[in-house]
Parts: structure tokens; C-alpha cells; sequence
């Protein structure tokens, strides 16, 4: 059975992908998770839960940073918090959270969530033996390593389907110093880019927060053309990321994904039916933006 | 009063290869860390044979010194086959830690090869205590921790765990968190995480505003255009080495297994000096320039303290004119010396010249200057030059030399 983890940007929008079929929510603040469209407070999150609780859905919440002491501390109470509003799971990248979530005895499920670093079913299944119940695979993996991790893992190990994908994370203000040297003020008005030195034509989006610097890599991902592999790889945790999509557009490339996981329930998914959603998908993906493959179409040779 | 004695940290050293490795604990290196031919990071850092392996353990063991291997990829389904028989290897060499990131492979270092010590590397990026506590439960011996880590964080940390710390101390460092970035392998193909780094975030980057589909209104700015980098400085802690000593840090950590040996034995030989100095007499202790001047002898960028002090700021990033390096090359090393001709035997590195200004260095931080007189090849024929790479030279010195001081000089 095919799960579908979507972003949220709004409580609206939260509600709408609820209503849309999206199985899970991803949300949360940002001074406890990653890259998230819309960094929520305590209560927001909590409407949003329960509004997906009754409705029959879930929401798992990113505690997925890379914390340092003065977070780390706080991390115990904010689990707490989210346990007290009912959110169904929580997705962790450091070793430092599982240890406080053992330690304290939280009864929160965690999906391990390390970004770039889980690119094997030995490493998920590492994880999973110390609780975790589910895992968020590396974007840099080709198909034919997905089938093996799909066959090895004894965890539900996520993939994403759709959306921008992180590549680079670094500490620093890395274009807050690039303007302070230049001695001018940052735009503020539209999202920024960079482009290869040799390939002007790319366009990897840029941003900071309060976690540093975030690079994305200049096509986002798209692998509705692959869904079919994907569930013969046994890989059917899906996540569609919307950092860069916003508003009802993403709702509705979510609402494909639903069509495409009713067409599987319901053994229906032919070459037509996957063309089509993905025609649709392309129409409303932001015109500015590029998608591909990524990795999925790499042979493992290929990447040295 | 009572005088509580420093716990004096290890100076860890690279090392690429055999010569290295023993050059840098000849020039005061505690340890020392190398790559096996699998499961590293530098496939194209020169990497160690078994047998490679066993010299250079044997090499450690007359000296009091230890050695350590990285194998710290993020492996990919079928990478970690053959990693339990390699660790067990390593363990019977009598390698003394393994430096890992990625837990299949610290699963299958414990399962497969008992008794071995495990050290988190860098890769991992612990940054907090409790992910210090976590591995120290996990059964490792050490962290390595982030370079995003400041010094405030490390004092925390030391109150709180008992798990021995490393932190890097000088040399390039990831721009990114480590082991966050595949700018490399979505640029190039090639796996940041497995060795293949192309460096990406050194590259000189247009940064542009969208207003359109495919309209890239560059926003680059200053006077002259400056383009956008990820670039950093590179770290260097010298001048806070009791920070470093009263912290706790156990290990303090010089990176670069690509460097020659002119690098290994300058920057060892400087902190071994240092750290000496600071824990023979704590009160008395004094920073001195030479060291840092010595350390800029073999910089290739500018030097800053990375994360220990605050957030780097535009500062520590290389962006505009370059602040000019003195640069030295590495010309030669002593093999022998007659001590009644005053006559030096040279290993020849790189061409030198009668009336060259040259330095010769030792172990021990000693140093001494004189201008190249006289000469000869291994025939005995006065020369004027030395132009063949490994020629053996005999050089008249004004000052006594010992084997395996280095010869250098401005270029």
C-alpha cells in the first residue's frame, strides 16, 4: 500500500492536501527540523493535527536538525510538547535526539532522517534495531541500489517522489557574507539562485535560516514517471516536497500522486495512466524550475 | 598552592603514505592517521597495503606512537562487503583505531573485529553532548567532532560525557556540514561521500534573481564584481592552544592526507612544540609569532580559527584579492651528516643552487639559515646546481644538521 508524505505551507494548504488523500503531513518549526516550506508554531501544529486526525490521517513532525548544545537541550521538552498534541511520528538526523528519546522513555515513533548520510539498508536497518520505525533514503541512490535496499530493509525506507532536493547544508551565513564583502545589501524580493561557472543554464536554488545556509540541487525531482519501479522495488513511502511549489499547485501534484496510488490499489496503473498523470504534473510544476530523475536514472557505475 | 597536572592531548598527524608517516611522528606527531586501500574518503590520497600497514605500525610502536585508519564513507548497497575481514585485518596489524561514519560500517567493525576501538569521524557531524553520550553507549572510544563545534560547546560537552574527544586544529575544511553536501556528485558525478570530491564549493558561482522563467538577472555585486563562493580559509589554532588543553580535548587533529611531507613535518613540529610548551608551564606559557610564522611557510590559504570563536563571517571566506603567502618549496632532506668536515648529505627534493638562501629545519622546532657555498654530485664533481630529483648532494653546512632535518627555501 502506498503511503504519501506531503509538506505543508499553510494550515490551508495542510488541510487541503488532507482533503486531497495525502496520507501523512510533514511539518514543523524550524528550530528543530530542515528545510520545511513553513516553520509552524506549537499551535498551529496542533490544528493541523487535528484536523488530519479526523479526517483519518497523520502528521509526523521534523526534529531533524543538526542540533547543538543550546538546542539540544530543548529537545526533550519540545518531543513532549508534540507527543501532548497527538502528532503521530517524528523524523530525527541526529544520534543526540535518539539518545534523549531513550533515555527519557518517549513514546514517540522516529523515522531516521540524516539526509545525504542513509544510502544503505544496513545503515536503515542500524537505526530501525534501536527503534526507529521508518527511514528517509539519500536522493543520491539509482534504482538499481534502490532494489536492493527495497529487498534488505526491515523498515519502511521513504523516498522522495517529487520537489526540490537539499544539497549542500553548511553552517554559515554563506550569502549574508558574500553581501557583507561586497559591502551591499542582499534582495530581499525574490528567491535567489547560483550557476555553475561553465553552465549558466543552471539554476541551484539558495537560502539561509536560522540552521545556515541551504543549496538545492538545480532540477527537482520528479519520478512519477518511475512510480511503477518504485513499487516493485517495494518502495512505497512516498514524500513530495513543496519548499519550492507553493500554494495550490502543489495540492494538486499531490492530488496526482493520489490518483496514481488509487490507480495501484486498484491494479490500475497502466503506461497511459502514468503518462497522463505526469503530463499533468508538468503543467503545474513552476515554470521556473527544472525536473529530472535525479539518481534514479543513473547507472551506479556512473557515479565515481 | 596545589597545581593539578594538564592531561596533555594528542598532536594527530596525516599521512598519506609510509614516508609521511614517518616523517610526521619523527617531527612529533602522537599519532598519526592513514587510509586503507577501501572504505576511505581520499581515493586519491596515496593509501596503505597491508604490509604498508604492518612497517608502519612497527614504525609507531618503537616510538611510543599510534596509528589509526580511516574508513569513513557513506557506503552504498554492496560497498560494505569484505569491510568485516579488513577491519579484522587491521586489528591484528595492530592498528589502533578505525576512524567510521557510517553505522553499517561501525556495526560491522564491532560485530566482525572485537577489541578494535572505533572513533566517530568528522563525516558524522556530532555537534551536541548527548550525541557524544549516544556513541560512548554505542561502545566508541572517541568522537571527532564537527568543525561547526566552538570552544564554549567542547567545555559542555567535557563537563557532560565521558567519551574522548578530537577536533580538528588546522588544515582545509568542509565549507558544509560534513558529509552534507553532494554538490559534487550532482555537479560532477562524482561522490563527495565516497572519496570522489571534486571540491564543487571552491568553484567561482553566479548568483542570480528569477523574476521570469529563465530570465537570470544576475545580482552579483561590488566594485569590481566580486562572484559568489563557498570557499573557506583554512583553520589554524595555534594561538589558542590552552583553550584547547584546558577544554579536554584529548586529540587535536591536523588534516591532510594530500600534503607532502614539507607540510606533515612543519605543521607536527610546530604543535608538538606548543602543546609542549603549554604543558611543561602552564603560568608561564607564551604564544610566540615563529610558530605561526613557521605555519605560514607551508599555507595555502589564509589561516582563521574556524567556529571556535563565533560564526565565520565574509572574513573567513576566500572571496576577493588573495593576501599574498610567502611561499617556500621544499628542496631537500638530510641523510647524513660529517660532523669533523662539516659536510651534509642531501636527498634531493627540488632544484637548488650554489648561492641559494636556504633554512634547514629539524625535529625539535630548531632551525638554521645559511646561504648554499659549495657542492657536490655523488661522483665527487663540484656542481653549481642540484636539478636531479632524488640526486644524493654533498653540501658543506655552516651549522650541524641531523638525517632527516629538511632543507627549504623561498621561492
Amino acid at each position: 500500500m502506498v503511503e504519501l508524505v506531503a509538506t505543508a505551507e499553510s494550515i490551508d494548504q495542510a488541510k487541503a492536501l488532507v482533503e486531497s488523500g495525502v496520507d501523512t503531513l510533514y511539518i514543523g518549526n524550524d528550530e528543530f527540523g530542515l528545510r520545511l516550506p513553513t516553520s509552524f508554531s506549537s499551535e498551529e501544529m496542533e490544528e493541523i493535527t487535528t484536523f488530519a486526525h479526523l479526517n483519518g490521517k497523520k502528521v509526523t513532525v521534523a526534529v531533524n536538525a543538526i542540533m547543538h548544545n543550546d538546542r539540544i537541550d530543548k529537545v526533550v521538552p519540545y518531543v513532549q510538547s508534540l507527543i501532548d498534541i497527538g502528532v503521530d511520528a517524528i523524523t530525527v538526523g541526529d544520534p543526540g535526539v535518539i539518545h534523549l528519546i531513550q533515555s527519557n522513555n518517549l513514546k514517540i515513533p522516529y523515522i531516521y532522517d540524516a539526509q545525504t548520510l542513509v544510502t544503505s539498508a544496513k545503515h536503515i536497518n542500524f537505526w530501525a534495531k534501536r527503534g526507529a520505525t521508518g527511514a528517509v533514503l539519500a536522493r543520491e541512490i539509482t534504482h538499481e541500489e534502490l532494489k536492493s535496499i527495497g529487498e534488505n530493509v526491515v523498515v519502511p525506507a521513504e523516498v522522495q517522489v517529487y520537489g526540490a532536493t537539499c544539497i549542500h547544508h553548511s553552517k554559515r551565513p554563506l550569502v549574508e557574507n558574500y553581501y557583507n564583502f561586497t559591502q551591499t545589501a542582499k534582495p530581499e524580493e525574490n528567491d535567489l539562485y547560483v550557476s555553475e561557472p561553465k553552465k549558466p543554464e543552471t539554476h541551484y536554488s539558495i537560502y539561509e535560516d536560522i540552521n545556515g545556509t541551504h543549496v538545492f540541487n538545480t532540477d527537482d525531482i520528479n519520478l512519477m514517471p518511475f512510480i511503477r519501479q518504485l513499487r516493485d522495488a517495494n518502495l512505497t513511502h512516498w514524500k513530495l516536497d513543496g519548499i519550492y511549489t507553493p500554494g495550490d499547485n502543489f495540492v494538486q501534484i499531490a492530488r496526482l500522486f493520489v490518483k496514481a496510488k488509487q490507480a495501484i490499489a486498484e491494479n490500475q496503473l497502466t503506461d497511459d495512466v502514468i503518462q497522463q498523470l505526469n503530463e499533468q504534473l508538468l503543467t503545474l510544476h513552476p515554470a521556473e524550475r527544472t525536473l529530472d530523475a535525479g539518481f534514479f536514472v543513473k547507472d551506479p557505475d556512473e557515479v565515481q | 598552592m596545589m597545581k593539578t597536572k594538564l592531561k596533555k592531548p594528542e598532536v594527530l598527524a596525516p599521512a598519506g603514505t609510509l614516508e609521511k608517516l614517518k616523517t610526521a611522528i619523527r617531527y612529533g606527531a602522537d599519532a598519526v592517521y592513514i587510509g586503507g586501500n577501501q572504505y576511505g574518503l581520499r581515493s586519491r590520497a596515496g593509501n596503505f597495503s597491508y604490509d604498508e600497514m604492518k612497517e608502519g605500525v612497527a614504525f609507531a610502536n618503537k616510538h611510543d606512537a599510534k596509528v589509526y585508519v580511516t574508513a569513513n564513507m557513506v557506503t552504498h548497497e554492496g560497498d560494505e562487503e569484505g569491510a568485516g575481514e579488513f577491519f579484522r585485518k587491521l586489528r591484528d596489524i595492530g592498528i589502533d583505531a578505525v576512524i567510521v561514519s557510517d553505522p553499517a560500517l561501525i556495526e560491522i567493525c564491532a560485530m566482525d573485529a572485537p577489541g578494535l576501538p572505533i572513533h566517530l569521524s568528522t563525516q558524522a557531524s556530532a555537534t551536541n553532548y548527548e550525541t557524544l553520550n549516544f556513541w560512548h553507549k554505542e561502545g566508541l572510544e572517541r568522537v571527532v567532532l564537527a568543525r561547526e563545534v566552538g570552544m564554549d560547546e567542547i567545555k559542555e560537552m567535557q563537563e557532560k560525557t565521558d567519551v574522548e574527544i578530537e577536533a580538528f586544529i588546522h588544515g582545509a575544511m568542509c565549507i558544509s556540514y560534513s558529509g552534507r553536501c553532494t554538490l559534487s556528485n550532482h555537479m560532477s558525478n562524482r561522490d563527495a561521500n565516497r572519496g570522489g570530491c571534486s571540491q564543487s564549493c571552491r568553484w567561482k558561482y553566479d548568483l542570480f534573481e528569477m523574476p521570469q522563467p529563465e530570465q537570470h538577472e544576475s545580482v552579483l555585486a561590488g566594485d569590481p564584481v566580486e562572484d559568489f563562493s563557498m570557499s573557506a580559509v583554512d583553520m589554524s589554532m595555534i594561538r589558542h592552544i590552552p583553550d584547547l588543553v584546558e577544554n579536554g580535548v584529548d586529540s587535536l587533529k591536523i588534516e591532510g592526507r594530500m600534503k607532502s611531507i614539507h607540510y606533515v613535518s612543519t605543521v607536527a613540529n610546530v604543535y608538538r612544540k606548543a602543546v609542549d610548551a603549554y604543558c611543561e608551564d602552564p603560568e608561564n606559557y607564551e604564544f610566540k609569532q615563529e610558530w605561526e610564522d613557521e605555519l605560514w611557510k607551508v599555507a595555502t590559504r589564509e589561516l582563521a580559527s574556524g567556529f571556535y570563536y563565533g560564526m565565520p563571517t565574509e572574513n573567513e571566506q576566500l572571496f576577493g584579492k588573495r593576501r599574498k603567502i610567502p611561499a617556500y618549496s621544499f628542496i631537500g632532506q638530510v641523510l647524513l651528516y660529517d660532523e669533523e668536515t662539516k659536510i651534509a648529505t642531501i636527498q634531493q627534493r627540488n632544484l637548488f643552487e650554489v648561492g641559494d638562501d636556504i633554512e634547514f629545519y629539524g625535529p625539535g622546532f630548531d632551525h638554521v639559515s645559511q646561504t648554499i657555498h659549495q657542492m657536490w654530485d655523488e661522483e665527487g664533481n663540484e656542481i653549481d646546481r642540484a636539478p636531479r630529483a632524488m640526486m644524493t648532494v654533498k653540501m658543506k653546512v655552516d651549522h650541524p644538521v641531523k638525517p632527516y632535518d629538511m632543507m627549504r627555501k623561498r621561492k
